[in-house]
């Protein structure tokens, strides 16, 4: 008798385990189909939220205008909601604003959805109108031509394209390059029955990728046009907002700033500035990524009472070959391992395809969110605010990701397969024997 | 009843030494609300080298004395020692490693059914941490010994009720035990295929020395058998061995 030695190996038991999970595929499969889910959401949208935190870093390190403001009409959140509809800024509120103490520049710009044509080819873009010269000073790290220069004392028919339009399928298949011609159109009036006008642009410039959100400053899907063609085009004094830059980005100076141009407008205005944009959008990104996050958890919480449930039954139905097991000498702690081994297994490939399917959902939204928030959404906000609403997110998966993906799903599976796993192991091995 | 006879035996346990004792077993369960007395006193010790057969009613306590024997359950009442061992005493773990020392074999064989013959031999070796090449040649040896050379790889399934009976007693020798004990062993199969395992057994004893002790209603296996003892109503009720008044 080899007494004292008597112990059984730790990867017999496993193989033990995955011989119970062989013969019972579909179930196992099924039981673990609620795991992969739930890592499966936790995945993507952790690695979601990293690339939004990554890019929001990018932003703040890419030389964001932190001493710029940002004035339109309506005095709710980013003019939805508590506005008076009659209120308009006015192109030559500028003026009004630049006597302001802490006003260095105050920059109107007019943007409109257009459709512009070239090589037979229509797109509908928005469209900025603005003074190049202070524009370029207000955003000069990002306002920045790639090819041809920056028009200091424009044409009126010059015309400025991001280098998401001129190069739409980043391939190299240009929509348009210096020196083409484009053709605008802006379609008025009723839907059924609009009245379109339309003018030829000059391409002068192409801009240098920019990346990011284009938070308040130029963006890689827009098209810039000088402020006075827009007025003239577009036959308007009204403008969209207001870009303000400060001598300085001391919070005293936004904040005085800010409640003097309040006070001057009525509190018919929103005065935001681009870091408080950011860190409510970052916030109300926090929230959604917090919801989901839950919901995930709620799946993951359902699989494991689906795994309890699963092993329970298994429980019983093997209850025969527990006893089969103890009589022939299996201690307790080895029945506790094969079926927490199985509880594990699951776990393991549950984590494994999760992360995998995650990684894959993350890249479809991701896809899905830049299709959908740059261009596609067609004037549907018409109130320059778009501008901010151009996200593009790259999901990333951080070593921790995996990590805390891989630790839960296993942790999960181990926790609710205790009982069962507990309760194989304290079977009277006679009693097991004789059950039927 | 014959108790004077056993008591006669008891005193020479000094002296020798016994693969299984017991002293006044009594084993009481609860079948719903009745108390069901199983065993009412049993006093035995079995030799090495015995085969020993167990004849008696339906519920006459066959069953529960060799789970008692085979350190399954603990009794209710008195002693059993298998290999000078104190099954009372014992916990949890230190049963199951006595348990190795047991080769048990039952009447519907009890293999693992996603298990192939020669894996269902190996598992006690893999309980016990035998390595995997150690394991299968002891399995596979024994499964020649029992005559099964030729259905290493069969699942449970594919084989034959005396097939697995025979694989059941292969994974039974596994380890050398120090004893087998065999509920009804030829109780679920044929009887052509049930004589066979009698000579099996008897070879075992015979030829390797191996103790058996087996519950039976089969008379071709009483008949092969040393010793029988015929038990009623949880009692002794007769002994064919010499014990000095029977």
């Amino acid at each position: 008798m080899r007494e004292g030695l008597i112990k059984m190996k730790i990867l017999d038991v496993f193989k033990y385990a995955l011989s119970g999970i062989r013969v019972r595929k579909l179930r196992t499969f099924l039981t673990t189909l609620g795991v992969i889910i739930g890592i499966t959401g936790i995945v993507a949208l952790l690695s979601l939220g990293e690339g939004f935190r990554i890019e929001m870093t990018g932003q703040f390190e890419q030389g964001f205008s932190l001493n710029t403001l940002t004035v339109t009409p309506g005095g709710g959140f980013m003019g939805f909601g508590g506005g008076d509809d009659e209120f308009y800024l006015l192109v030559n509120d500028t003026e009004t604003i630049d006597e302001v103490e802490g006003v260095n520049i105050a920059l109107a710009i007019i943007s409109k959805q257009v459709s512009i044509s070239s090589n037979n080819i229509t797109r509908s873009v928005s469209v900025v109108g603005v003074n190049f010269t202070q524009y370029s000073e207000i955003y000069g790290s990002t306002f920045l031509a790639e090819n041809g220069s920056i028009p200091f004392s424009p044409a009126n028919d010059t015309i400025i394209l991001g280098a998401g339009i001129a190069d739409p399928w980043n391939n190299g298949t240009l929509f348009a390059s210096v020196g083409d011609k484009i053709n605008i159109t802006w379609a008025t009036g009723p839907i059924l029955n609009p009245i379109t006008k339309s003018y030829i642009a000059n391409v002068s410039t192409i801009l240098k990728e920019i990346g990011g959100f284009g938070l308040g400053g130029p963006s890689d899907n827009q098209i810039y046009i000088p402020i006075t063609t827009a007025q003239e085009f577009f036959d308007t004094e009204q403008c969209n907002q207001i870009i303000i830059q400060l001598i300085d980005s001391n919070q005293e100076t936004i904040d005085s700033v800010t409640s003097e141009i309040e006070k001057l407008y009525d509190d018919k205005v929103s005065v935001i500035s681009p870091t408080a944009l950011l860190s409510t959008i970052s916030g109300m990104f926090s929230i959604i990524e917090l919801f989901l996050v839950a919901i995930s958890g709620i799946a993951l919480l359902v699989a494991g009472i689906g795994i309890m449930n699963i092993m329970i039954v298994s429980v019983l139905e093997r209850t025969r070959e527990i006893g089969i097991l103890k009589s022939l000498g299996m201690k307790d702690r080895n029945v506790l391992t094969i079926f927490l081994g199985e509880a594990s297994l699951i776990g393991l490939l549950g984590g494994v395809l999760g992360i995998a399917l995650g990684w894959g959902v993350s890249n479809v939204i991701s896809l899905f969110l830049s299709v959908f928030m740059s261009g596609g959404v067609g004037g549907g906000f018409d109130t320059g605010q778009q501008q901010a609403m151009a996200l593009s997110i790259t999901p990333i998966l951080t070593p921790t990701i995996l990590f805390l993906a891989f630790a839960f799903s296993l942790v999960v599976c181990i926790l609710f397969g205790l009982y069962p796993a507990r309760r194989a192991s304290k079977l009277n091995p006679v009693e097991a024997l004789r059950y039927e | 009843m014959k108790d004077t006879n056993l008591d006669l035996l008891k005193n020479d346990s000094i002296e020798k030494s016994y693969v299984v004792e017991t002293q006044d077993l009594k084993k009481t369960y609860l079948m719903g609300k009745v108390i069901v007395h199983a065993l009412r006193g049993i006093d035995l010790k079995i030799e090495e080298g015995d085969f020993i057969a167990i004849t008696g009613p339906s519920g006459c306590g066959k069953s529960t004395f060799l789970n008692l024997i085979g350190a399954l359950d603990k009794p209710s009442n008195g002693k059993v020692y298998i290999d000078g061992a104190d099954v009372s005493t014992l916990k949890g773990n230190q049963l199951a490693n006595l348990r190795r020392k047991v080769g048990f074999v039952f009447q519907f064989f009890n293999l693992i059914q996603k298990l192939n013959a020669r894996k269902n031999v190996e598992l006690p070796l893999a309980i016990m941490g035998v390595n995997n090449k150690k394991r299968r040649k002891e399995a596979e040896e024994l499964l020649r010994i029992v005559g099964l050379g030729d259905r290493i790889n069969h699942r449970p399934t594919e084989l034959s009720g005396g097939e697995q009976q025979r694989v059941a007693i292969a994974r039974a020798l596994t380890g050398n035990p120090r004893f087998l004990l065999l509920d009804e062993p030829t109780g679920n199969i044929d009887s052509k295929t049930a004589q066979e395992i009698v000579t099996l057994l008897k070879k075992l004893n015979e030829e390797k020395g191996i103790t058996i002790i087996l519950a039976t209603h089969d008379q071709n296996i009483t008949n092969e058998a040393k010793k029988i003892i015929h038990l009623i109503d949880g009692r002794i009720e007769h002994t064919n061995f010499e014990r000095g008044v029977n």
